[in-house]
């Protein structure tokens, strides 16, 4: 109903007028588009396809799928200013899958566009960027499980119960995106909801205030783009391209000058406390530091290790073992190992100054200690630091016991190469390094690893923020961070304790010299 | 036999009370926000500390016009006359019912020792106390007033923390030495009536 | 305000209805709006009763057209309908914030939104949802 309101039927003004009245008196819920894309008559026709959609979609919006092709979105490739590396999915690699190359069926679902299967994906083919996957309001549009971003679409041979997507109601629908399309794939990182991030989960579609201020459905209701603004179809405030510290006054909305518009300093300033003293804390502590007490808030858990070494597993009739906890979560599973899952996680904290290292399948790495699959730079000293919240996800994962560097593998999908057919890992890592482009000595061993994700969502209520204490005190959160003196928490060494023996010192010579007084006195009355 | 002297004013009474009652709470306080121990709770323990901090200064502001305008500061001119004696004094003479070196009259009502040592609180660690106190208090203004590139709060805090010692020490040394008049109370009694008796 | 509500959402039903003849569908309605009453007004509320929360993966997209049709809340105690009406929501206002945010909204409009969701997030539908 209410997102009929910009018809421009021949019944005009009173139609006009009835529908501005409409406007007003409901609440401005779900407006699609100001454009009532049901009317098009392009998108009234059956859409076999993806792609055939996205032709539909370019004819008006012309330069839509350029900018689209130059976000990172569609490239998965960041060219790293600090360091000069490629990042991005294409290159890094996580705990959560063992790279994408060989498992792109399956990884490529999140990617913004149809039919990355393998390396001869045309990354030119405009009818290749997917719209709906962002601008549907629907609810109904999905990419398939390993079919390399396509939806499922009546008249493809699908999978036994998978329901087909009806893109032209799709098509019909677009709208601005939402938590609900932007959470399609960030909040489902990792291959489950939660499972990565651990600040982004589907509680986040819709939920109160308690587990996110301004996402709080009943509240601000805020869509991701509030704070990651989009121009041209770039979207602000990457992980790649963190801003550490923002020590400035709020932003202009729309006055593009050159920050970052996703800080928090971007909206409340720098000064947003009535105590000067709690202002002066945002130059050691990132503002999410207080106001993210815990992660995985929303009542979904997230993964906090995961053991690959561990895979394969049969039970006593030779079947693939699988665990539930008592919640109903997976806890082993033959084809990808062990896992174990958080709530309410309390974060670590370190410094970080915005740079971002990460390691690549080409980085040598040091087998005896765990090694960092990324490591965020910073220190207290360098000026360009503040204290940050992370989850820190541990790992257990191959390497190349020749070479030293880290292993991708075949993980997905039902070949004779898939790990999680056959439990070969040996033949998995040799396809993933293979597709990867990248040698593979053939001796493979596992090494724990750790990777750090930022926190930054689920900012709970301010009463909720963190109490003095939970830092200025004996167990402080703060505790190991180093360069930072936490009254309350570190004392001062020798000071402490000379001053302590002293007061015990001077109370024992007074003692004594009374005691002294009260025998002498006696001694003299007795006299 | 003994002699009585009106030695303390009423302000002066009052002005020792209050500030014995708010050194006491401001290390109270202090040591908890140090870390010492947990009573009131870390935030509270700051707020109170604070405010019993600026109470003490408003005193100090009334105490030091008192002081300059009765002249009364000149009970503070320290002298080394009779040093050795009171030494003498406390080490010895106190356990054999030796007369007290020091005759208190209203013009020179403390003893050489408490002059020092009074001295020593009034232009040493109280000052200390007061400059670390509020750079502490004022931590927020550094960057605005210049002083960011000079300080630390570490080390604020440590001479904070060193002056809060000492002020400790005294504390201690004080509640002792007040039982060593003419008899165990009588300098206690002096405190609140402003009577001394004297030997 | 209120008299006039139904009038013109009649009006512009006809309007819209006439020269385009899209059929209604679901997404006419705002799930996602069905989707903030249902957890915050009946899952608040269910998951202090002893039955328990209900997702809406825990019935059929058939199972929830039938229950809705049906249209009886506590094997027919009162009807479902009351608990999107705006007495009802007049009623839990000032414990309930999803009740007090839609205050306004046309009961014909929220019922179907509830709706929507539901039968959205159902076992076999379009988007199987919990109800947190």
């Amino acid at each position: 109903m209410t997102r009929r309101t910009e018809s421009r039927s021949g019944t005009g003004r009173l139609a006009a007028w009835l529908l501005a009245g409409a406007a007003g008196l409901l609440h401005a819920a779900a407006f699609a588009s100001t454009a009532d894309h049901s009317q098009f008559k392009q998108l009234q026709q059956t859409f076999g396809s993806g792609p055939a959609v996205t032709t539909v979609c370019l004819e008006c919006h012309a330069r839509a799928a350029d900018e689209v092709m130059a976000s990172k979105h569609w490239t998965w490739s960041f060219p790293d200013p600090h360091s000069g590396k490629q990042l991005g999915k294409q290159n890094v690699l996580t705990s959560f899958s063992l790279g994408i190359q060989s498992n792109n069926p399956t990884c490529n679902a999140c990617h913004i566009g149809y039919g990355w299967k393998d390396n001869s994906f045309d990354f030119t083919a405009k009818e290749n960027v997917d719209c709906l996957v962002c601008h549907d309001t629907t609810g109904a549009y999905r990419k398939g499980t390993g079919m390399a971003g396509h939806p499922p679409v009546a008249g493809m041979a699908l999978p036994e119960g998978t329901k087909p997507v009806d893109l032209a109601d799709v098509a019909q629908n677009v709208g601005k995106t939402s938590r609900d399309t932007c959470g399609t794939c960030h909040f489902h990182g990792g291959g489950g909801d939660g499972v990565k991030h651990g600040d982004l989960d589907t509680s986040l579609t819709a939920p109160d205030k308690e587990v996110d201020v301004h996402m709080d459905a009943l509240g601000l209701d805020f869509a991701c783009t509030e704070c990651h603004k989009t121009t041209d179809h770039q979207v602000a405030g990457s992980r790649y391209a963190l801003t550490a510290k923002d020590p400035h006054g709020a932003l202009m909305r729309g006055k593009d000058d050159g920050r970052n518009p996703a800080t928090c300093q971007a909206c409340h300033g720098n000064t947003p406390h009535k105590a000067a003293r709690l202002d002066r804390h945002a130059d050691k502590l990132a503002c999410q530091t207080c106001h993210i007490p815990e992660y995985a808030r929303g009542g979904i858990a997230t993964k906090l290790t995961w053991d690959w070494s561990a895979a394969g597993r049969r039970d006593s009739h030779g079947q693939p073992l699988l665990t539930r906890d008592d919640h109903g979560r997976i806890v082993y599973d033959a084809k990808k190992g062990a896992f174990s899952y958080g709530e309410d996680v309390v974060p670590d904290y370190f410094w970080f100054n915005g740079k971002v290292e990460h390691l690549t399948v080409s980085d040598r790495i040091d087998p005896a200690k765990p090694v960092p699959l990324n490591r965020f730079e910073g220190s207290a000293d360098d000026g360009e630091s503040r204290i940050w919240p992370f989850k820190v996800m541990r790992a257990v994962q191959p390497y190349d016991r020749v070479h030293l560097t880290m292993l991708k593998a075949h993980t997905t999908g039902n070949d004779e190469d898939s790990y999680g057919r056959d439990f070969d890992w040996h033949r998995a890592i040799a396809r993933g390094m293979k597709d990867a482009g990248k040698p593979f000595s053939g001796e493979f061993g596992f090494v724990e690893t750790e990777m750090s994700w930022p926190i930054t969502h689920m900012v709970a209520p301010k009463e909720q923020a963190l109490s003095c204490v939970a830092c200025h005190g004996a167990q402080s959160r703060l505790a190991g961070v180093p360069g930072i003196h936490v009254p309350g928490h570190h004392g001062h060494g020798w000071l402490d304790k000379l001053g302590w023996w002293l007061a015990g010192l001077t109370l024992l010579g007074v003692v004594a010299h009374g005691a002294g007084r009260a025998f002498a006195h006696r001694k003299g009355v007795r006299k | 036999m003994s002699e009585r002297v009106y030695v303390f004013p009423l302000f002066e009474r009052f002005w020792h009370w209050a500030q014995a009652i708010l050194i006491m709470l401001l290390l109270v306080t202090g040591f908890e926000v140090h870390g010492t121990y947990r009573l009131l709770g870390f935030e509270r323990a700051v707020d109170t500390h604070t405010v019993v901090a600026w109470t003490l200064v408003g005193l100090w502001v009334f105490a030091i016009f008192w002081h300059f305008t009765t002249g009364e500061w000149k009970q503070y001119i320290p002298t080394l006359t009779k040093v050795d004696a009171m030494i003498r004094y406390y080490v010895w003479g106190i356990f054999t019912d030796a007369p007290h070196p020091f005759r208190l009259t209203r013009l020179q009502k403390h003893n050489p020792l408490q002059r020092l040592a009074y001295l020593g609180v009034m232009t040493f660690i109280g000052p200390l106390l007061w400059v670390t106190g509020w750079l502490y208090l004022f931590y927020a203004s550094w960057p605005a007033w210049g002083l960011e590139r000079y300080l630390s709060l570490e080390w604020v805090s440590f001479f904070h923390t060193a002056g809060a010692f000492m002020m400790l020490l005294f504390l201690i040394a004080h509640l002792y030495l007040i039982t060593t008049g003419h008899t165990v109370f009588s300098h206690l009694k002096a405190m609140f009536t402003g009577w001394e008796e004297t030997d | 305000m209120k008299s006039r509500t139904p009038l013109m959402t009649g009006a512009l039903l006809g309007l819209l209805a006439v020269p385009f003849a899209v059929p209604v569908h679901a997404a006419d309605a705002d799930w996602k709006r069905g989707r903030v009453y249902y957890r915050f007004v009946c899952t608040d509320c269910h998951k202090q009763q002893p039955g328990g929360e209900i997702s809406p993966t825990s019935r059929t997209m058939a199972e929830w057209k039938a229950y809705f049709a049906a249209g009886k809340h506590e094997k027919g105690k009162n009807s479902l309908r009351h608990f999107v009406s705006k007495s009802y929501r007049e009623s839990i206002k000032g414990k309930n914030q999803a009740a007090a945010k839609f205050i306004d909204v046309p009961e014909e409009e929220l019922w179907k939104d509830v709706q929507a969701f539901a039968i959205r997030g159902a076992k076999d539908g379009d988007a199987p949802a919990k109800c947190n």
